[in-house]
């Protein structure tokens, strides 16, 4: 009878101990399970949550974003970084105006003064993909009020921000308080940019020395990617800004590829007008050659020069307008590599 | 070691298991997160899952094989799942034991007697399977309400964990909400109470899972029973019988859930694990002819009585929006086993356990609320379908989903459309500029696209008493002050002319000048005060029903755009437009 | 002794209820592995619930594909028009069973022509049961108001069971999704299957009609009454629909009734005013020539009808029913 029972009570622990080894595999199992898995499968994977190892560009952006920190401030946040996909949802209803104009990537940072947390700023670094389209991002949305920073081709600040075009790149430095510590701050953040960016030399706006220099205004280039003046058909147009005899007026032109296509569009650009209401007009000055309409009072002329598109735009008299048409058709004329 | 000690451990092993699968269902990358954690195992381990779905689909569904697993280890030890693996059994076991432990010996050992009720599970097993078996699209798979995992594993996603979690907001930073949930609740409750009434009362006279592997359980290799006939009929293995099928005597084996206490308690040790049968008797499972009829007929005819109501044809109920990914819905009603994962998984709590609206397949199902939660169904998320074990809400990619790819033919999946309600909308009745639904769209092209237009403004028509260059003075004061400087007001002179207004006072206008200032009207004549608003509307060709727009829109009682499920894509008949 | 046998016994029962065990094992396993599926479904019904229509044309003849014959006695025509194309024995051989499916689309009577005329579909079914020695003939269609008022008012009913067919009502159950090769439209969607699953040919019935949607309501037209589900969504597209039905339905014979024309406010029409006598009566194979020729009667030109291109570019027919030489006669 013991001898059955002290059999039964170890055939009981060797299965007991049996199944003990069992759930522990099992809890193993479960434990190696969860190690590997794709998170991405459910979504939701942004930039900005992927693993280091997969996006290699963004790496190397987050070291360069930390380096820029200006003297006495520090790193506040994790770098975070928007395509395309999601850019909505740091930006909202501005993001459009990025997307259309070739947007590739954006790059925010904060940086927090080591003395005073009151003053932080916020760092958006647009890579654009070219030049051109960080210029006209740069260009279209540059404040009024902005006053020029020395040392760098585009760039201006306001009383709490500081804004520039470096090559492909459209930065803006946003200041979360009214301090000249920190606008100072963000200059030179603003200069550190300029001068760790890597950027091409292909990349310049080569347009921009196309504009005659006499009574042009300082740093009032625009580039307009698409839809300029509410045509479709004007595409990478640069405006720039004259004082001619007492008078503002807005000059543009556009490198187009080769005349033909400059007088295609100059054609259809002068239809556009006329179907909207313009009616044509007599060039006072004999000679210039182009269109001239009259617009609801303001005067426009349309006309090429070899590739070059060229014109004034909304002119409210007809004399000066005229006579800045000409210098610029002149200027273009003598382009060579036409 | 005792094998009841062993048992425990596993108890408390699964239990712990089931609870940490609970509260790691959240999608994120921490150890406390979803990761790889199997967050399916317990429901896919669950027989009547794979067989139920196996009836109304012909298919073995991926996960679902490790059924198979349950059902080997069953047919060759035992119902040994009910008192080993199951969550829920071990909630009724401790409550059983816990709630009765005070009592006397005698008591205790009346408690667990063997009840002809307990046949009550074996009718309601062939209750849900009849109404799977259902040929063709008939079938309806309905398991999921009574069976033990799916309940086990919506009381504590839907109910008990987010109650927990309220104040310390560990699983979820918002607090998550589910509506009609109180019914679940109320039936996790009775169910654990009546455990202090007779204990395991859920195990032995309503579980169709139990019901299950007691049939399974027939040819078991090893089984509980007496190494002799006679014995001195103490009855104290039957002191603390999880399944009330008498050891002491003629074993009802079927209710037998190897919980081995009695094999601990005959202090002979006369009660062991053998292969013969109990030599004082062996009874297996067996429903009466009558009973088994009878549950058949009921099955049989409680579908197309439930079907009467045309749910699924042309009465269907417009809020039943399913998430992305769901199949058509007679499809989907034969495979979802209401878990609550999909609900439990979202991250913005949109999807919740509809009622019987729909019809009454359609309890605990998923359908989308766009007014709870964070913002409507997350365009870039896909994680309902990757967690739903049976495939009724089908594991999509986003390239589906955005119909990109492969995909582009066939087009992005909607779920349904918006639709706006003109008479509560701000900009269409109220004179209000408000566009929070366009800039919230997160398809690109937008689905919702605005018309300007210039309304005059209460009280808006104005007489010129005289102008100064750009300050408008008015005869009438009426104006409250500020109120058009917003840059949405306008000043129009008859149809053509119309200047943005930057100031007001109670009888002046300043306006932006521009071109045509010259033509400010001079004194005596009529202005008007206009507002601009941009008036909405809904591209049904590109709306994907994700409901967004529904969540942000300021009109927050009855909503100004609500989605409804016209247009979703699973299904043809409910199509808004041609395709192809 | 009796331990002995009561071990024998035991080792027997064990060894029997093992041997069940590892049989349910073995059938558990070889369920799970036949039945397994990793992929999971996919959306929309599985391919193999849908059903395709079979071609129910006879082989051409040349110079017999077309006849027009004109007369204003409608049992007079259609007897001439079919004896023309060869007689009724070219198209049913003995023993087969016909469906006829006239236009039954409206609860409306027969004096409006806004349905099929019911002698006309009487005759044909007599001379399908009588001449051509068919087993049986059903008339049947999916019509757009109530079905037993349709059949009730338009007559066709009483007249297609007078003369010894089966009427057939759409019910729920006659229906089945189909999808058609090369269709963009009829994609999974439910068709009036189960009246023409087990004939060997159909002969489509139809008046000719104005129509506001699709310009006018003829032969090809006349199977919309085949589609099932809310088939109205189709009007979005109606000149597609057309051709794919034409693609869809393959029939033996179509007869097209232009002995009264509903020349406005169709395919309901109302007024007897807005009928004209055109007392010509066309029978074909092809439906796009059918209808082609029928479109001159209602004061329209090919072009006017988008669908017939579309059918004729579906490989459907020829609008060129010249080309086919069609037989013109007159009756008395």
């Amino acid at each position: 009878m013991s001898s059955v029972s002290h059999r039964a009570k170890y055939l009981e622990s060797a299965v007991s101990i049996c199944i003990l080894l069992v759930l522990c595999l099992i809890g193993l199992g479960v434990f190696i399970k969860q190690i590997d898995s794709d998170i991405g499968r459910f979504g939701l994977v942004t930039a900005s949550s992927a693993l280091p190892a997969e996006t290699g560009i963004s790496q190397k952006a987050e070291t360069a974003l930390n380096e820029l920190a200006p003297s006495g401030f520090k790193v506040l946040s994790q770098p975070e970084f928007y395509d395309t996909e999601n850019l909505y949802e740091k930006i909202n209803g501005k993001a459009p105006l990025y997307t259309e104009a070739g947007f590739v990537e954006l790059s925010t940072q904060r940086f927090v003064s080591t003395s005073d947390d009151t003053l932080m700023m916020e760092l958006y670094v647009f890579d654009m993909g070219e030049a051109k389209n960080a210029f006209s991002v740069y260009s279209v949305q540059k404040r009024a009020e902005g006053k020029d920073l020395l040392g760098m081709q585009f760039a201006y600040k306001t009383s709490n921000g500081v804004y520039l075009a470096h090559g492909r790149y459209y930065a803006e430095l946003v200041g979360y308080a009214e301090s000249d510590q920190l606008l100072k701050a963000m200059e030179q953040v603003a200069g550190k940019i300029s001068e760790n960016f890597e950027v091409d030399r292909d990349g310049q706006i080569a347009e921009l020395a196309f504009f005659d220099k006499e009574g042009l205004v300082e740093d009032s280039f625009r580039l307009y990617l698409a839809n300029a003046f509410g045509f479709e058909g004007l595409s990478n147009i640069i405006t720039a800004r004259y004082d001619v005899d007492g008078q503002r007026i807005t000059a543009f032109l556009s490198r187009c590829s080769n005349r033909q296509h400059a007088k295609t569009v100059s054609e259809s650009y002068y239809q556009f007008l006329i179907d909207n209401g313009a009616t044509a007009k007599e060039p006072v000055n004999k000679i210039l050659e182009g269109k001239i309409v009259d617009f609801y009072g303001s005067t426009e002329i349309v006309s090429t020069a070899g590739r070059f598109l060229v014109g004034i735009h909304e002119a409210d008299e007809q004399t000066p307008a005229e006579k800045l048409a000409v210098k610029l058709i002149d200027k273009l004329g003598q382009i060579k590599g036409d | 070691m005792r094998i009841i000690t062993v048992r425990r451990i596993s108890q408390v092993f699964f239990f712990s298991m089931f609870v940490w699968f609970c509260i790691v269902s959240t999608i994120g990358q921490s150890p406390w997160q979803v990761r790889g954690w199997p967050v399916n195992w317990f429901l896919q381990l669950d027989p009547l899952v794979a067989i139920g779905t196996i009836l109304t689909t012909h298919t073995l569904y991926r996960g679902l094989a490790w059924a198979l697993a349950t059902v080997v280890l069953t047919i060759i030890f035992g119902r040994f799942f009910c008192s080993w693996v199951c969550p829920f059994g071990s909630i009724h076991h401790f409550v059983g034991f816990w709630g009765n432990r005070k009592k006397k010996t005698a008591e205790k050992i009346q408690l667990n007697r063997y009840r002809s009720a307990q046949r009550i599970k074996y009718f309601i097993l062939i209750f849900f399977l009849v109404m799977a078996a259902f040929p063709s699209m008939a079938a309806t798979l309905q398991t999921g309400l009574l069976d033990p995992i799916p309940l086990v594993t919506r009381s504590f996603n839907l109910v008990l964990l987010p109650i927990v979690d309220k104040p310390i907001n560990f699983v979820s930073v918002a607090g998550r909400f589910y509506e009609g949930v109180w019914l679940v609740f109320i039936m996790f409750l009775v169910a654990v109470l009546l455990n202090l009434a007779i204990p395991r009362f859920y195990c032995r006279f309503i579980c169709p899972l139990g019901a299950l592997f007691a049939v399974l359980s027939r040819f078991a290799i090893w089984r509980i029973g007496k190494k002799q006939k006679e014995c001195i009929n103490c009855k104290l293995c039957e002191r603390a019988c999880e399944g009330g099928c008498e050891p002491s005597g003629n074993i009802k084996i079927g209710e037998c859930v190897l919980c081995f206490n009695c094999l601990d308690e005959c202090k002979d040790e006369l009660v062991s694990y053998q292969r013969r049968p109990s030599l004082s008797g062996e009874t297996p499972p067996d429903v009466s002819r009558r009973g088994f009829v009878l549950s058949l007929a009921t099955g049989a005819f409680a579908l197309p009585a439930v079907r009467l109501a045309n749910k699924l044809g042309s009465n269907w109920y417009h809020k039943v929006i399913r998430p992305p990914g769901a199949l058509a819905e007679e499809q989907f009603l034969k495979r979802c086993i209401k878990c609550g994962q999909c609900m439990r998984i979202c991250p913005t709590n949109v999807i919740q356990p509809a009622g019987i609206e729909g019809g009454l397949e359609g309890l605990w199902t998923p359908v989308l609320n766009n007014r709870i939660g964070s913002s409507g169904c997350q365009l870039n998320c896909v994680a309902c379908g990757q967690v739903c074990p049976t495939a009724a809400i089908r594991p999509i990619t986003l390239a589906e989903k955005h119909g990109l790819d492969d995909f582009a033919q066939a087009g992005p999946i909607k779920m349904g459309t918006a639709f706006f309600d003109r008479n509560k909308c701000l900009p269409w009745a109220m004179d209000k500029p408000c566009i929070v639904c366009q800039e919230n769209c997160p398809v690109s092209p937008k689905a919702i696209y605005t018309e300007e237009c210039f309304n005059t403004v209460r009280d808006g028509l104005l007489t010129v008493k005289n102008t100064k260059g750009n300050l408008i003075e008015t005869e009438e004061e009426i104006l409250t002050p500020g109120k058009f400087a917003t840059g949405d007001y306008y000043c129009a002179v008859g149809a053509d002319l119309r200047w943005k207004i930057t100031a007001n006072t109670e009888n002046s206008i300043e306006i932006l000048p521009d071109e045509k200032s010259s033509k400010i009207p001079p004194e005596g004549s009529k202005i008007e005060v206009q507002v601009r608003l941009q008036r909405p509307f809904v591209d049904i060709e590109k709306c994907i029903g994700c409901g967004v727009c529904e969540h942000e829109c300021p009109v927050s009682g009855k909503k100004a755009i609500r989605v409804t499920a016209e247009g979703e894509t699973r299904s043809a008949d409910r199509a808004l437009l041609l395709r192809g | 002794m009796t331990e002995q046998n009561e071990k024998e016994i035991g080792r027997r029962q064990f060894l029997l209820r093992a041997g069940k065990a590892g049989i349910s094992i073995a059938a558990a396993g070889a369920v799970s592995y036949l039945l397994y599926d990793n992929t999971g479904p996919r959306a929309g019904t599985e391919a193999g619930d849908l059903v395709t229509l079979p071609d129910f044309s006879v082989p051409q003849q040349a110079g017999k594909t077309m006849s027009v014959i004109e007369g204003p006695d409608r049992v007079e025509t259609v007897n001439k028009a079919i004896r023309a194309l060869g007689g009724i024995q070219r198209f049913v051989k003995p023993g087969e069973t016909v469906a006829i499916k006239p236009n039954v689309a409206f609860a409306s009577p027969p004096f409006l022509s806004a349905t099929a005329n019911p002698q006309l579909v009487a005759e044909v079914v007599r001379l399908c049961l009588v001449e051509g020695k068919a087993k049986s003939v059903i008339v049947t269609d999916n019509p757009i108001n109530d079905p037993a008022s349709c059949f009730t008012l338009s007559g066709i009913g009483k007249a297609a069971g007078d003369a010894g067919a089966k009427v057939i009502l759409p019910k729920d159950y006659l229906f089945e999704p189909t999808t058609l090769e090369g269709g963009r439209l009829i994609v999974n969607w439910p068709v009036f299957f189960g009246p023409f699953e087990k004939v060997d040919k159909i002969i489509g019935i139809s008046p000719i009609k104005d129509h506001a949607r699709s310009g006018a309501s003829m032969t090809m037209k006349n199977w919309y009454g085949l589609l099932g589900g809310r088939r109205n969504i189709f009007h979005q597209n109606i000149n597609t629909i057309i051709a794919e039905l034409a693609m869809m339905v393959k029939p033996t014979l179509v007869i097209l009734d232009g002995t009264e024309v509903m020349m406005t406010n169709g395919p309901t029409g109302g007024s007897t005013s807005d009928l004209k006598r055109a007392n010509t009566m066309i029978a074909g194979c092809d439906m796009v020539a059918a209808d082609s020729y029928g479109c001159g009667l209602l004061d329209l030109k090919v072009s006017d009808l988008p669908y017939l291109a579309k059918a004729e570019a579906a490989g459907a027919g020829t609008t060129d029913y010249k080309s086919l030489k069609p037989i013109f006669d007159k009756t008395g």
